[in-house]
């Protein structure tokens, strides 16, 4: 089957079968491996990205359901060169340790930080509830997310 | 100290690629032309292959291969220990399958989907045996061998009652110790099976090479050994393979070992002469790896006044199918005991157990988790007994500065140079609140607040000043490039607590150049000289030591040559980092003017054709220094569901010299969490009806921690001491980071319910039983009277 997508703001066109996960056309076909397989069953959220702005598990989506849709994977964050402010505090904070969940939990951030720009810390907790990280106990991960929401409040209102 | 970047918080460089998604991890690597492979793998616990029929597979166009296509080698997939201590009980495939998910066949197509029909065309006809499950009943007379003869090296052994190896060890009269003794404690713990639950799957990329040789992309903690072992395996020169220093997405210890992913990815790749990847899923990982589970029997005497006499300890350990590290375990076990606290006479008994599970292995501690829990459950059950003070009685106790500790095993040993367990008991105690704690089992109502605490260690390295059973040496290579920039070449990966980044920091701070002007090189077996392993939290000790070695002679070299030009004697010249100009500058003391840049100077060396200033160093940590932590957890228990919740934690650690501040407080944080998971959560039960895991390696079924279940509290402090034998005084952390986590959650779980648990996971639901209990004893007592 054909399928049109916007990738990072590139338009695609691609022959895929109708199983054929995103996950893989991602990693496989685009070689944008940013996006990780962690568990492929839609428990660890290392596979996320956006579609149309909303974030999804690439392991859970038929890439046939994307059809006509835009998708931004961690590749496609950051303009001109500049890390995203999400990327920024996640260096900054320490959020970063083997860095396989880092993709997944900056996509998921981005989501949140678009809804919602001055999110408290439980609403940061209950949005990246379905993440999962085994090396930095989150502590940094939150940290990293409300500091990106200030820098994100700041730069708005300059 | 005056530090440039030691101690100072500076962004880690591999970040950037990692939040940018172009770290390329194992996982990520696709190779032109590739093929991918799946694994055939036992339903059955125990078993053996009567027929297998792959006819139908390779009319499909696979490549097939079984336990008949493969070397006949019987091996260890970790070669940390001596040869003469590593016992090999493995086969690429087996015939012979010992726990469900061994592998028996493997297949490569073109797509996986091709790959996955072909390995379901596979025909295999089973002679399904009785397995054994329990390690007591492994060991009684009549149960089914699950190995008959094995090997010690290069000598044949003959299995008897499923035991893989034991040890003992005895020190002292223990009898007289228990007759001096004013009180005996007797204990028996039971731990959890736990699997690593890293979120990289393991995986393997394998590109045969024109000259028979192999290029291998894969998850490990030590790319030198997994050379090692391919090269045994397949009888290929070791100069022909070529394993390339990759990130990895955690571990926790389950590569230390060569993943059974590349020999099988080997073996497919050299009949194919293709590239071929393995890369395993979630699913699928789960069979690969576990902790070991253990049954501990302890006997401790103290006297009245607190002064522990001597004490017996009993490891029962299920070690699962195959044997990866069970008798140095058996010897590290031993050790993480009597380096915790003084005992004029010990006696040691460790006997490691086959059972048709999955193989066990290290996970981060060692051991060394599991016996502080038992210990520091005693500790706290003394301390209450003898109406003392916990701290107290620890402070009187334990393993500190002067005294032997015994880093891995019973060879690996070495006197305590740098200890700050009393700082980090004192200072713990009081961000706490220790003195105001509930005491133990007094509270009624529905939540009840408890406040425990542990302490413990971990080694850092397995050096020591003698050889001993365990391999333990690094190297680095640096060399100053034209414009004054270095590149830093290591076969040590970094596990992702940043251990590359420290190593980096090291050179930065010697040279005295920017820490961007360090280059940490992409690296491979064939461009590094050798390390062992990423294990026993060695990376910034052992290969720091290495770092900072070929930094102090590469320095050497530049203070020869900046000595012509600045017609001095290079002994007396100084170094210094020159903030505005961003650069080292080595000068003449006293005399104005007389100074070069790094740069200046490494540009002057070529113009002037004196060569590449450049060095290499092997090196061998002298000791084994304990890195010290200590624990203070509240929880709230909630008596009516069983949930416990941590509420706040402190944690406290004398890591030596702090090198990454920020990435060393992120250990201590992720070493709770998982402590918490291990104390509380997981538990990779078994089925007796099917011998086969409850979960079946889906993690909706095996759960780890989520954020929810993160402390809104979690203090941390270090308490700096300077531990002479490490590069500037830094001694280990990612270990001990974690080590008493379990212990001082139970006790804190304690102090909460009155309530002990001497088995591990503390769930939900044994709490609600045991308070149970506990209530209709308390009835009874009212009753009574």
């Amino acid at each position: 089957m054909k399928i049109r997508i916007i990738v990072n703001g590139v338009e695609r066109e691609l022959e895929v079968e109708p199983n054929e996960l995103l996950i893989n056309v991602l990693r496989e076909k685009l070689r944008l491996t940013g996006t990780k397989y962690g568990c492929g069953i839609g428990e660890c959220g290392a596979c996320t990205v956006h579609v149309n702005g909303e974030p999804v598990l690439s392991c859970l989506t038929l890439a046939v359901e994307v059809d006509g849709k835009e998708i931004t994977t961690i590749e496609g964050l950051g303009k001109d060169g500049e890390l995203d402010p999400i990327q920024e505090a996640f260096i900054e904070e320490g959020a970063v340790q083997c860095g396989y969940c880092t993709p997944g939990f900056i996509m998921t951030a981005k989501a949140l930080l678009n809804e919602k720009i001055n999110p408290t810390r439980e609403e940061i907790i209950d949005y990246i509830k379905g993440n999962l990280c085994r090396c930095t106990g989150y502590v940094n991960i939150v940290k990293a997310i409300q500091k990106a929401a200030e820098k994100i409040s700041q730069r708005k209102s300059k | 100290m005056n530090s440039n970047f030691i101690g100072v918080k500076t962004p880690r460089k591999d970040a950037l690629a990692k939040v940018t998604g172009r770290e390329k991890y194992a996982y990520d690597i696709y190779l032109p032309g590739m093929l991918y492979a799946r694994v055939l793998k036992s339903p059955y616990p125990h078993a053996r292959v009567k027929k297998i029929d792959v006819s139908r597979a390779v009319e499909m166009g696979a490549i097939v291969i079984t336990f008949k296509d493969v070397p006949d080698v019987m091996f260890n997939p970790r070669l940390i220990s001596t040869p003469d201590t590593t016992y090999k009980d493995w086969r690429v495939l087996t015939d012979n399958p010992r726990y469900i998910g061994e592998p028996i066949a493997a297949v490569a197509a073109e797509s996986e989907e091709l790959a996955q029909r072909a390995l379901e065309s596979i025909e295999v006809e089973y002679e399904v045996l009785e397995p054994v499950l329990d390690p007591i009943e492994a060991m009684e007379e009549g149960k089914p061998k699950i190995h008959e003869k094995i090997m010690l090296g290069n000598r044949e052994i003959v299995v008897e009652r499923n035991i893989a190896c034991r040890l003992e060890i005895q020190e002292g009269d223990v009898e007289e110790a228990f007759r001096n003794s004013d009180l005996i404690i007797e204990r028996t713990f039971k731990t959890n099976k736990c699997y690593h639950n890293q979120l990289e799957p393991k995986v393997a990329v394998v590109n045969p090479e024109p000259d028979g040789g192999l290029t291998i992309w894969c998850t490990t903690q030590s790319i030198h050994n997994t050379r090692l072992l391919i090269s045994e395996i397949f009888s290929i020169p070791v100069s022909r393979i070529n394993v390339k220093r990759l990130p990895i997405g955690g571990s926790f210890g389950s590569s230390i070992q060569t993943n059974i992913v590349v020999p099988i990815a080997v073996a497919l790749a050299l009949k194919a002469r293709r590239p071929v990847r393995l890369a395993y899923t979630k699913e699928e990982d789960m069979y690969e790896h576990s902790s070991f589970q253990m049954i501990f029997k302890f006997k401790i005497g103290v006297r009245k006044d607190g002064k522990l006499t001597g004490g017996y300890m009993e490891n029962i350990m299920d070690i699962g199918a195959h044997q990866i590290q069970a008798y140095p375990l058996l010897g590290t076990c031993a050790g993480w005991w009597v380096s915790l606290y003084k005992l004029q006479a010990v006696k040691y008994v460790g006997v490691a157990v086959y059972t048709n599970k999955i193989p066990a292995c290290a996970y981060r501690g060692y051991g060394n988790p599991q016996v502080t829990w038992a210990v520091e459950t005693i500790m706290d059950e003394i301390a209450e007994i003898l109406n003392i003070d916990p701290i107290e009685l620890r402070l009187k106790n334990y393993v500190g500065e002067g005294d032997i500790f015994w880093g891995q095993g019973p060879t690996v040993k070495s006197i305590i140079k740098s200890c700050g367990v009393e700082e980090i008991l004192r200072k713990g105690a009081e961000l706490i609140g220790w003195k105001n704690r509930p005491r133990p089992g007094e509270q009624k109502g529905r939540f009840r607040r408890g406040v425990g605490m542990a302490r413990g260690y971990h080694t850092s390295s397995a050096g020591s000043p003698i050889p001993g059973q365990v391999i333990d040496y690094t190297g680095a290579i640096l060399k100053v490039n034209e414009d004054g920039s270095v590149d830093y070449i290591t076969a040590m990966v970094d596990q992702g607590g940043g251990t590359l980044e420290a190593h980096a920091k090291i050179i930065a701070e010697e040279l005295c150049i920017p820490l961007e002007k360090v280059n940490i090189v992409q690296a491979d077996t064939q461009t590094t000289i050798y390390d062992v392993c990423t294990h026993a939290s060695r990376g910034v000790y052992a290969g720091g030591g290495a770092a900072l070695n070929a930094a102090k002679q590469v320095k050497k070299k530049l203070l020869e040559l900046a000595a012509r030009v600045l017609d001095a004697y290079p002994h007396t010249l100084k170094i210094r980092y020159d903030k505005e100009k961003k650069q080292g500058v080595i000068y003449v003391e006293g005399a104005d003017g007389r100074e070069i840049t790094i740069g200046e100077l490494a540009t002057l060396a070529r113009v002037k054709n004196w060569g590449t200033i450049a060095a290499v160093e092997t090196y061998r940590p002298p000791a084994c220094p304990p890195h010290f932590t200590g624990y203070f957890v509240e929880v709230l228990v909630d008596t009516e569901t069983g949930i416990v919740k941590p509420t706040r934690v402190v944690i406290g650690a004398d890591v030596g010299r702090v090198i990454n501040p920020d990435l060393a407080e992120g250990q201590l944080h992720g070493g709770f969490l998982m402590g918490w998971s291990r104390a509380t959560i997981e538990d990779l039960k078994y089925s007796r009806e099917t011998g086969d895991i409850e979960c079946r390696g889906f993690i909706t079924d095996y759960k780890m921690p989520t954020v929810m279940e993160t402390p809104t509290e979690i203090q941390t402090f270090f308490v700096e001491t300077f531990e002479p034998t490490g590069p500037f005084g830094a001694k280990g952390l990612g270990e001990g980071a974690q080590n008493p986590a379990i212990a001082a959650i139970a006790n804190a779980i304690y102090n909460a319910i009155g309530v002990r648990f001497y088995e591990l996971p503390i769930t939900p639901e044994k709490i609600l039983e045991k308070l149970k209990e506990k209530e209709k004893i308390e009835l009874k007592i009212v009753e009574g009277v």
